[in-house]
């Protein structure tokens, strides 16, 4: 076979290859090492230690979907252990529309939340729309967003809601989301107020994140499952994310291997003279 | 999250994974009818849950504070039926004063928390020389040094990129090629990440590896 060939295989043969090879590191897997990023060290120690006290109120944003569950959800389940059991409380609220899946979801991820109790420990405030103006909103006036909770109890009902207005009575912020929201609270609430906020995003945004964490802007943040492996190495408790990422390395050595046959094809086509 | 008992789950999880397989029958086979079903149907369903959440956001957000008295709550609800006029060819300019007030508030509050995060901290970020580093510190502080200034000058669209400015904005242009790689490059990892979720789904619902 010449090896100009290569540059017409079948696209159908490498998504073949690629979904069956997937799955092999799932009934086999290889154990590739994975090393903690200073970016994911510093989003496990702003959520641990001496950076939380017992009763602070943090806000945890779902800004994805269930499309993403596994770039975002591993991490946002580790940061939320690791928040309960510093003591903290937590206000969730979500800017997908499907947050009521991904909230119910990570009941089932997180076992923490059976020993805390709704409206005391945590509440879920539900699903807010208006994008960045929602966001500031949020800063100014948190019971103007959110009236009443998502199963509909008024925000003056809910008791660990009594005393918190504002930007100035939450501690910190966690955003997850495929989207712009991490940039949302960014300019509404660390920007302008200088609230604590971390960022737990999709690989594909790991490359505008990245220089918000070197700058300060974020205390610190996690880029797709990678993020979430090594936080659940940091805790001690390996999960969905460590799993996939043996899957995950194999994806993106056949990528790479598909560019390299690619690449060879077309330039021996190139060299004999074939357009 | 254990493998489920309940009837009705068990049913949930097979029709979910069918429903994959008539979706991937698209990449992996050609286009078909059980894909355009399921494509179809994937649409279909995701309108109905954005419909439904949007109608309770309403209901929770709006209505049912104007109903307990809040009468400021109205103005929202009149601004939203306002924009119901661009159907209405006669009427559309009405739709344009909800639109422009939300536009004009966006712009506002996006200038009022932009300037520090996205420009003031990232320049200080960016010329600040690293203190105690060692030499990949400083190596990738003048490479992205010589990055953006080049590439700043590629936008310098005033004078033509020849002369002194060929050299510097040539190298813009690689730097912005790059940057622009490796975006793509992380937009194409993060689809293999949602594809190996799957994967792990079609194993999980087999029960060849535990959910």
């Amino acid at each position: 076979m010449s090896l100009g060939k290569l540059a017409d295989i079948d696209r159908r043969v490498f998504y073949w290859i690629l979904f069956i090879a997937l799955m092999v590191p799932f009934l086999n897997p290889i154990g590739f090492p994975i090393t903690i990023s200073p970016n994911t060290q510093d989003l496990y120690d702003g959520v641990t230690g001496d950076e939380v006290d017992e009763g602070e109120v943090w806000i945890l944003n779902f800004g994805y979907g269930v499309s993403a569950w596994s770039e975002c959800h591993p991490a946002v389940t580790v940061c939320t252990k690791a928040l309960f059991r510093e003591g903290a409380k937590i206000i969730i609220t979500g800017t997908h529309y499907d947050v009521e899946l991904t909230y119910n979801k990570l009941q089932d991820t997180v076992p923490d939340f059976a020993e805390k109790v709704y409206g005391v420990d945590y509440v879920f405030a539900g699903y807010m729309t208006g994008g960045e103006s929602v966001v500031a909103q949020l800063a100014s006036d948190i019971k103007s967003v959110f009236p009443q909770d998502h199963f509909g109890t008024p925000y003056d009902d809910i008791p660990m809601l009594q005393d918190i207005e504002d930007y100035s009575d939450i501690d910190g912020v966690l955003s997850s989301d495929t989207g712009d929201f991490g940039t949302h609270f960014m300019t509404q609430w660390q920007g302008a107020y200088g609230t604590k906020l971390a960022e737990i995003g999709i690989a594909m945004n790991g490359s505008t994140d990245l220089p918000r964490w070197q700058a300060g802007n974020f205390f610190g943040v996690s880029v797709g499952s990678r993020g979430g492996a090594e936080l659940e190495q940091l805790i001690g408790e390996l999960g969905e994310a460590t799993t996939a990422m043996d899957s995950i390395s194999v994806s993106h050595l056949l990528l790479i291997i598909a560019i390299i046959i690619g690449n060879i094809g077309v330039i021996t086509e190139k060299l004999g003279g074939k357009n | 999250m254990a493998y489920p008992t309940a009837t009705l789950d068990v049913i949930g999880l097979w029709v979910g994974w069918f429903l994959m397989l008539m979706i991937y029958s698209y990449p992996l086979y050609k286009e078909n009818v059980a894909y355009r079903f399921a494509e179809h149907l994937f649409i279909g369903v995701t309108l109905a849950i954005t419909a439904i959440t949007n109608f309770s956001n309403i209901m929770r957000m709006c209505i049912t504070p104007l109903m307990q008295g809040q009468i400021l709550m109205i103005m929202p609800l009149i601004f939203g039926l306002m924009i119901f006029t661009m159907l209405i060819p006669e009427y559309r300019w009405v739709s344009r004063y909800p639109i422009a007030i939300m536009v004009g508030a966006g712009f506002g509050l996006g200038i009022r928390g932009t300037i520090k995060p996205n420009l003031q901290d990232a320049i200080i970020d960016t010329i600040t020389a690293p203190t105690g580093g060692g030499l990949i510190d400083w190596f990738n502080y003048l490479w992205v040094a010589v990055g953006l200034i080049c590439s700043i000058m590629y936008f310098m669209l005033t004078f033509e990129h020849s002369g002194a400015l060929k050299t510097p904005t040539r190298i813009g242009r690689l730097f912005l090629m790059i940057a622009l790689g490796g975006y793509f490059g992380n937009t194409v990892l993060f689809r293999f990440t949602m594809l190996t979720g799957r994967a792990q789904f079609f194993l999980q619902v087999l029960k060849l590896i535990p959910m």
